[in-house]
């Protein structure tokens, strides 16, 4: 039988029974719009915590002295020209940044804090969340401000303010303690409060005044694009021979396990809405198969093949999932447009950071994603249509013509 | 009209359901056996999606809570009111002896120890970092603390003058059992707090935070060093040997602390309780989606079912049945129907847990790697929500009456003439 | 029951009973200005074409169908004026109905369908079973009373569905087309029985047909065409 006659048998069951269809449409497009939302949250989700785990001081590499990681401290350091630049020729490389980067206490007169104590280039920090944090007073002028910008909170356990001095106790590169006043020139506002009470910043060259010695502890770099993550390794591998060279997630373990974590929820939501969909969708052709006996005995009657009948019910299963699929990403991407900036998980503020996401829940609609929803959408439409398709061959036809 | 109803004589008639409508509604369901098990199915599931997950949820929360709590922070903690948010060395709880004896004479309380702390700089050698000194007595955290159990090298205190650090800082000062430890701080009323221990041993928990920033050291020590009395202290922390009952632990302990704060686990572990109500917020979610797709499909259902048997309900609406009676016999249908996936449902779920209960259920990936903080358990012994399942249960029923609304509003406007026309 | 309004015999009265449909918007003459009248006791047949109005005025006379014009009086009771419910009412303990295809319940046993609308009507269970397990057996299918519909053969359903229409002692029955699933020897055997339960209890049948022996069974025969009645003869 042609096809193009099955499709049209096929589209013209459906509208037959246009109140019965016109339901498990709107049970296939409010699943495959939930599944879309979700999916684009999650990813949002996968996002935000890859992009806080970039922007927390890691970027996409880091180039590190062999056993900083496993004791930080300015002892752990490479000598780097400070007009250093990537190679020509590593392409995406958004920004870079050198640093020292050490533990210090810091003390007001009201209470001692144990700290990381970084000294950075503000015109290298666009490439952190320093440069867009929200900062009451100034921002660190350059490399060579003696000045220090603290987290809110720090400012709040430390009972101190804008302009008020704190003295900071770090090991120098002898090994000896150093013990410093610096005056506070602003305090940032993080997106953790985390972030807020450990990370005290000053220019990079007022640190290394500090602990004696013209050298840096950390290199980061940050991509426009992570595919190009791998290139630039190989690189900075062979350019830094001695020193370790890792991405950010060796750097970040617990973000990279939560990307696999959130590749298996988009599965694991796309299956449990349509398992409970498919008791529905198949009631639904079963019952369109039965009320059709006489039909289709008729049609096997009059030399209609086995192949033919099964066509006809995976055809009018697949017609009904693709406008249920089609209507479902549509409302589903209009739903995440309505969510506008996102959802607000402020609620859950502690537990959100603490596993490094934001509160602002932005969802990220990803194109395979929602490739990967429709073509397996479609294939349960085809996979729910067998048992119905087996019923309809079984349809002997003289029997279904004597009803 | 009242010559006419006196006509017609009403006050006998029914207008409830025969008494038989169950046993009905009951042979109606198995006209057509295979709609029914999908629907009875898909209603199962539904019971089963939630509680099942919410079952695993809650097992993996228990543990997690418990993990948690017996690390370090116990399950409940009494503090100076203003502690919490200003962990200032000035705000105690005095009067602890006697404070420790009611909150370990409260049912299920397992043990209460009191802690003192504050920040310091610790030093060794020519290193120094920023550190949290807290004292403890050694004896009674012993019986439940999982850091005294973390030991990596050494053992935890048994005695005045020692110390027990975290591995991240043990390896940042450069030290090891034996090295000696200074640790310099602001004492009460402004002096100096200056302590010097010798190090017994070196934790190592996994977590990044406990592991670099406490240093443990006997509460008298600390008391002498940061001139506190010996009744004061910063914390009571309180155990519980049921994780379950830790919050009604934590109210009935309100009571005997005042004038002290009690903080439960909620509110000493913020993270942990949010972590859970996400997840949370998630699950009904995606339980509220799917309810109604389920009520998509068991409105479908019956308007098969009402398509089916419009002749039946035509000559019933002809015979004298009201369709409010009618009504109330698809109700009925809607009723058992439910009741069949509820049964399937819980039974499914019920079975599922109990077995996992005794086998438990390994995770697919190891949390820990995750999120080491958090202290997930890397088996999940589930047990069953009765109240997740109920309102499973309750969703269900309600989507599945409301289903019948589609088909109440045909049933009200069938034409008896035509419904009984359509099986000529 | 009152018993006030029939002394005078009649148990329907219509008169000028008019019934216009709107079918794709056409307006289709179903009853103009019919005048009828049935006595008590009486066993009459409706017959004429298709589209005459026979079905039309014997839904009208059951409450099934509301008349556009005219009246019609049900055992006295004017059902014009009638709500749905108290309409359910009439039909439910005054008339009782024979359908063409039966229709009884499939999950019920003939003695369960015969008892339904006993339920209905609110008589007690005993009294419910004992009326029932009597009516069947004075159709003489007794023997059949817990078989289901499935199990029986059209003319023993039709039976059934008569058991259940007149165990309510209705004061009028009505049997639209009762012969048209049944063949001539069931159709002979049916309408001996609704000629006996005519004669001997008085009971009064009112049936739309177009088949000439049931025609020849009834008392007194009205013939409709295009919605007026042109003929209405006793036999």
């Amino acid at each position: 039988m042609p096809i193009k006659l099955l499709f049209q048998m096929s589209v013209r069951n459906i509208l037959r029974h246009r109140r019965r269809n016109g339901m498990m449409l709107a049970a296939v497009v409010v699943a495959v719009a939930a599944v879309v939302m979700m999916n684009s949250l999650i990813r949002g989700m996968q996002q935000d915590m890859a992009d806080a785990a970039v922007e927390n001081l890691v970027g996409h590499v880091k180039v590190l002295a062999p056993g900083y990681r496993d004791d930080p401290g300015i002892q752990k350091n490479f000598e780097l020209a400070s007009d250093w630049r990537p190679p020509d020729g590593v392409a995406e490389v958004a920004g870079w940044a050198m640093r020292v980067r050490v533990p210090a206490v810091i003390m007001s007169e009201r209470g001692t804090r144990g700290i990381q104590f970084v000294g950075v280039n503000p015109r290298q920090e666009g490439i952190s969340f320093l440069s867009s944090a929200r900062m009451a007073g100034e921002s660190l002028k350059d490399a060579s401000d003696g000045r220090i910008i603290i987290g809110q909170a720090l400012a709040e356990q430390l009972e101190t303010g804008l302009g008020r001095r704190l003295v900071i106790i770090t090991q120098g590169a002898d090994g000896l303690n150093r013990e410093a006043g610096f005056r506070i020139a602003g305090l940032y506002d993080a997106d953790g409060e985390g972030m807020e009470k450990f990370f005290v910043f000053t220019g990079v060259d007022a640190l290394q005044k500090m602990v004696g010695a013209a050298v840096f502890t950390e290199l980061s770099i940050r991509l426009h694009q992570e595919p190009a993550l791998f290139a630039l390794k190989e690189i900075l591998v062979e350019l830094f021979t001695g020193l370790e060279v890792l991405d950010w997630r060796e750097l970040e373990p617990q973000a990279a396990a939560m990307f696999i974590f959130a590749d298996a929820a988009v599965l694991i939501w796309f299956f449990v809405m349509m398992g409970a969909l498919v008791f529905g969708l198949v009631n639904t052709l079963v019952t369109s198969v039965m009320e059709r006996i006489r039909e289709l005995g008729m049609l096997r009657a009059v030399g209609m093949r086995p192949r033919s009948v099964v066509a006809q019910v995976v055809i009018e299963s697949s017609v009904l999932m693709l406008i249920g699929v089609a209507v479902g990403i549509a409302l589903g991407l209009a739903g995440i447009f309505a969510m506008g900036d996102g959802l607000d998980l402020s609620l859950w503020s502690e537990g959100v950071e603490s596993f490094g996401m934001r509160t602002l829940l932005r969802p990220v609609p990803l194109f395979d994603d929602v490739l990967l929803i429709a073509l397996l959408s479609l294939g349960l439409g085809v996979v729910a249509s067998l048992y119905p398709a087996w019923r309809a061959i079984k349809i002997k036809p003289l029997e279904a013509l004597r009803r | 009209m009242a010559e006419i109803s006196a006509e017609i004589p009403t006050s006998r008639r029914s207008d409830g359901l025969p008494a038989s409508v169950l046993a009905i509604a009951w042979r109606n369901l198995w006209r057509n056996p295979r709609r029914t098990w999908l629907m009875a199915g898909s209603i199962a599931f539904a019971i089963w999606m939630l509680a099942f997950s919410f079952a695993l949820q809650k097992g993996a929360f228990d543990v997690m809570t418990d993990n948690g709590a017996r690390l370090w922070i116990g399950h409940a903690q009494v503090q100076h009111p203003d502690f919490e948010d200003e962990p200032l060395l000035e705000n105690l709880i005095a009067d602890v002896p006697r404070l420790r004896r009611s909150m370990e004479a409260l049912d299920g309380v397992v043990t209460a120890a009191p802690r003192a702390e504050a920040a310091a700089l610790v030093s060794a050698g020519e290193r120094s970092f920023g550190a949290l000194v807290v004292g403890v007595e050694a004896v009674a955290e012993a019986q439940w603390s999982g850091l005294a159990g973390a030991v990596a090298i050494g053992r935890y205190l048994d005695g005045a003058g020692q110390a027990f650090v975290g591995a991240a800082m043990a390896r940042n000062l450069g030290i090891s059992v034996g090295d000696e430890l200074v640790m310099l701080g602001t004492a009460k009323e402004g002096g100096v707090a200056a302590a010097v221990a010798e190090v017994a041993g070196v934790f190592s928990t996994g977590s990044a935070a406990l592991d670099r920033s406490l240093a443990l050291i006997p509460i008298a020590d600390f008391r002498a060093a940061w001139n506190l009395a010996p009744d004061e202290a910063h914390r009571l922390v309180v155990v519980v040997d049921n994780v379950g009952e830790a919050l009604d632990t934590a109210q009935a302990a309100a009571g005997a602390a005042a004038p002290w704060r009690v903080l439960d686990w909620q509110a000493l572990m913020p993270e942990v309780k949010q972590f859970i109500d996400l997840k949370l917020a998630g699950l009904y979610f995606l339980f509220a989606i799917i309810a109604i797709i389920i009520t998509f499909s068991v409105v479908n259902a019956f308007l098969m079912t009402l398509f089916e048997r419009t002749a039946e309900f035509g000559m019933l609406k002809a015979i004298g049945m009201r369709p409010g009676s009618i009504l109330g016999q698809l109700q009925c249908e809607a009723l058992l129907l439910w009741a069949l996936g509820v049964v399937l449902g819980v039974t499914v779920t019920l079975g599922l847990v109990l077995w996992l209960e005794a086998v438990g259920m390994p995770m697919p990936i190891d949390p820990n790697e995750v999120m080491p903080g958090l202290n997930m358990p890397d088996r999940i012994y589930p047990s069953m929500g009765w109240g997740v399942a109920s309102v499973a249960c309750l969703t269900l029923l309600a989507g599945t009456q409301l289903a019948l609304l589609v088909p109440a509003v045909r049933l009200r406007r069938l034409n008896c003439v035509e419904a009984l026309r359509t099986q000529e | 029951m009152s018993d006030v309004s029939v002394g005078n015999g009649v148990v329907v009265d219509c008169a000028g009973v008019s019934r216009t449909y709107q079918e794709d918007a056409v307006p289709v003459h179903a009853l103009r200005g019919v005048d009828f009248q049935f006595a008590r006791g009486d066993f009459v047949s409706l017959s004429g074409p298709s589209g005459s109005g026979k079905s039309t005025l014997l839904n009208l006379i059951g409450g099934l169908d509301r008349a556009d014009a005219g009246t019609i009086a049900v055992d006295g009771v004017a059902v014009n004026a009638l709500s749905e419910s108290e309409l359910s009412d009439l039909r439910l303990h005054k008339i009782g109905f024979v359908f063409q295809s039966y229709n009884l319940i499939p999950v019920l046993s003939a003695q369960e369908n015969v008892e339904f609308i006993m339920q209905l009507q609110g008589v007690a269970p005993g009294e419910r079973a004992e009326r029932a397990v009597e009516s069947l057996a004075s159709l003489g299918i007794g023997e059949l009373a817990h078989r289901r519909p499935g199990e029986l053969s059209g003319g023993q359903q039709q039976r059934v569905a008569i058991a259940r229409a007149i165990v309510t002692h209705p004061v009028l029955l009505l049997a639209d087309e009762p012969s048209a699933n049944l063949d001539s020897g069931t159709t002979e055997e049916l309408l001996k029985l609704l000629r006996r339960l005519n004669d001997d209890r008085g009971i009064s049948i009112l049936t739309a047909t177009h088949d000439p022996m049931v025609m020849g069974y009834a008392k007194r025969r009205v013939v409709l065409r295009d919605g007026a009645i042109v003929e209405d003869s006793a036999n």
